[in-house]
């Protein structure tokens, strides 16, 4: 189209009827245009919402998913749902207390959480010293105190269910026997100084550490101690794959610009001796916490939160559900992070409400379905 | 007239006297926490800052950092060079207690190199602090790494 055209039209000289005329056809044009863009991008979405409702169609009878999460009451309640978002009820439904960080049995038996007083600030790195330790039946009946505030720190179940590891500054890592609360063993806790917890086959621990460096996942043989370093460099809140010999991780790789080049967390995982490290998920803008299996590891299971730590502070973030063949895989735009991670997929990811630290069963624990 | 300016001086040497003696109670750093609170006290010198120190508020930590011990006046330490960790070095340590580390304190308000501090300290630090370290000194020193209890500025 040239010049001349438009200045015609600017004149104001077209006839009345010609105008609304042209008037309709870009309107039109315009329409079009946007149509012929669209229809890819909505496709596009409407593909990917399909993906999404299959993964929820997958997951929603493997079991349920415990967190904690706002009650309408205000403080932090533990909360049930179904991994597709569906059953979704308040177990504990305590004005009176905060709760959080609960974790299955390994037999999906019990429920182990801490208790916190009334408007305590849930530290994101703090949690597993403060409050007390409670242990219930599966879907928060019959919770039983053990210890008192602060005893019991940062408790993780035994494969049997029967003992519990604790983290303690000065005694190390003590293994307690929940029946008799007598320590069964200690050992030194070599610079681990938060998040533990104990492998399925009970042969290791996994821990943050200060090693060569803080923030450090690290892996403690369970009957001798020795340590070894799986992943440095501002790696926390690790957990265990179900064959005890991998470790998810979120970590926050250094050299990213975002943030003001602070960076975003992803959630990461490595073998016990630390080879072999892969990205699971990443998401420029978001950091990505909370990271645990599924129990047979076919999903994964984590946080996106814009602000760093969680959101135990506040109200948690998006609980999400993805699957592990997926990995590795980025959302959004995403662009400091597709630069490294060219092979990276579009994965489904199945946003569920928000909550903090998730850990999921695939017992049925009497509950309505 | 005679009497009055006799008065006067008197007055004036007792309040001096009185300021030069609170001036010198700051310089060595004496106070009540620093000669009671951790099982050694010594007065030392900042050698060596190793790294940037951080200023996070989401993230607490120790910093350590290398001393040349001038005194001991309480409690054993061995070697002339000793390594100490500071919580929140950022931070003055008049305000730098918190739910982490509850008993921790001072009136030294920035960690100077060159500068001279007399601490109250305990050793090794794992039995009293549990979080993140920063240590750029590990691999080359396997000297125990002593906590900062009490930390006030002294004279040099």
């Amino acid at each position: 189209m040239d010049a001349s055209a438009y200045e015609f039209r600017d004149t104001g000289r077209m006839p009345v009827l010609l105008r609304s005329l042209e008037m309709v056809t870009r309107k039109a044009l315009w329409l079009l245009v946007l149509a012929v863009g669209l229809f890819p991008a909505c496709a596009i979405l409407a593909a990917q919402d399909e993906k999404v409702a299959e993964l929820a169609k997958e997951v929603g009878g493997k079991g349920w998913i415990v967190y904690a999460s706002r009650g309408e009451n205000g403080t932090w309640d533990l909360f049930l749902m179904r991994p597709d978002g569906s059953g979704r009820r308040n177990i504990t439904n305590t004005p009176d207390y905060e709760e959080g960080g609960p974790r299955f049995s390994p037999d999906g038996k019990k429920l182990l959480y801490r208790r916190f007083a009334k408007g305590t600030v849930i530290h994101h790195d703090l949690w597993g010293f403060q409050g007390c330790l409670v242990i219930a039946e599966p879907d928060g009946s019959k919770p039983v105190p053990i210890g008192g505030d602060r005893e019991y720190p940062w408790a993780s179940w035994s494969p049997d269910g029967r003992q519990i590891a604790c983290l303690t500054q000065k005694e190390g890592i003590q293994v307690i026997d929940l029946e008799t609360k007598k320590v069964i063993r200690q050992l030194p806790r070599k610079g681990i100084y938060q998040q533990l917890y104990w492998s399925p086959d009970g042969q290791w621990f996994c821990g943050v550490a200060n090693a060569r460096m803080m923030w450090t996942v690290v892996r403690m043989d369970a009957r001798t101690g020795e340590l070894n370093i799986v992943h440095e460099f501002q790696s926390c809140t690790p957990d265990w794959f179900p064959d005890s010999k991998h470790i998810i991780y979120p970590s926050r790789p250094s050299g990213q610009p975002g943030n003001n080049g602070q960076g975003f967390t992803q959630l990461w995982y490595s073998d016990g001796e630390g080879k072999d490290a892969k990205m699971i998920y990443g998401e420029d803008g978001y950091h990505i916490y909370g990271g645990t299996l599924a129990p047979d590891g076919q999903y994964v299971l984590f946080t996106r939160c814009p602000q760093d730590g969680g959101g135990s502070e506040r109200s948690g973030a998006p609980i999400c559900v993805m699957r592990m063949a997926d990995a590795p895989a980025l959302a959004g735009l995403s662009k400091d992070l597709r630069k490294v991670h060219p092979e990276a997929k579009e994965a489904p990811v199945l946003q569920l409400v928000e909550g903090w630290e998730p850990y999921w069963t695939y017992a049925e624990i009497g509950v309505q379905k | 007239m005679k009497v009055v300016s006799v008065v006067a001086l008197s007055l004036t040497l007792l309040l001096g006297a009185s300021c030069a003696k609170k001036t010198a109670k700051t310089d060595t750093g004496a106070d009540t926490q620093v000669t009671t609170l951790g099982s050694i006290e010594i007065t030392a010198q900042l050698e060596e800052i190793p790294g940037e120190v951080r200023n996070d508020p989401l993230y607490d930590y120790a910093h350590v950092m290398k001393y040349k011990v001038l005194q001991v006046q309480r409690g054993k330490v061995d070697k002339d060079t000793i390594y100490v960790g500071h919580y929140n070095p950022a931070k003055s340590r008049d305000a730098v207690a918190d739910a982490r580390v509850q008993q921790i304190g001072g009136n030294l308000k920035q960690f100077r190199v060159g500068d001279v501090h007399h601490m109250a300290l305990e050793v090794p630090i794992d039995d009293y602090f549990m979080g993140g370290i920063i240590n750029k000194y590990f691999g080359q020193v396997n000297d125990p790494i002593y906590w900062a209890v009490w930390t006030d500025k002294a004279a040099k």
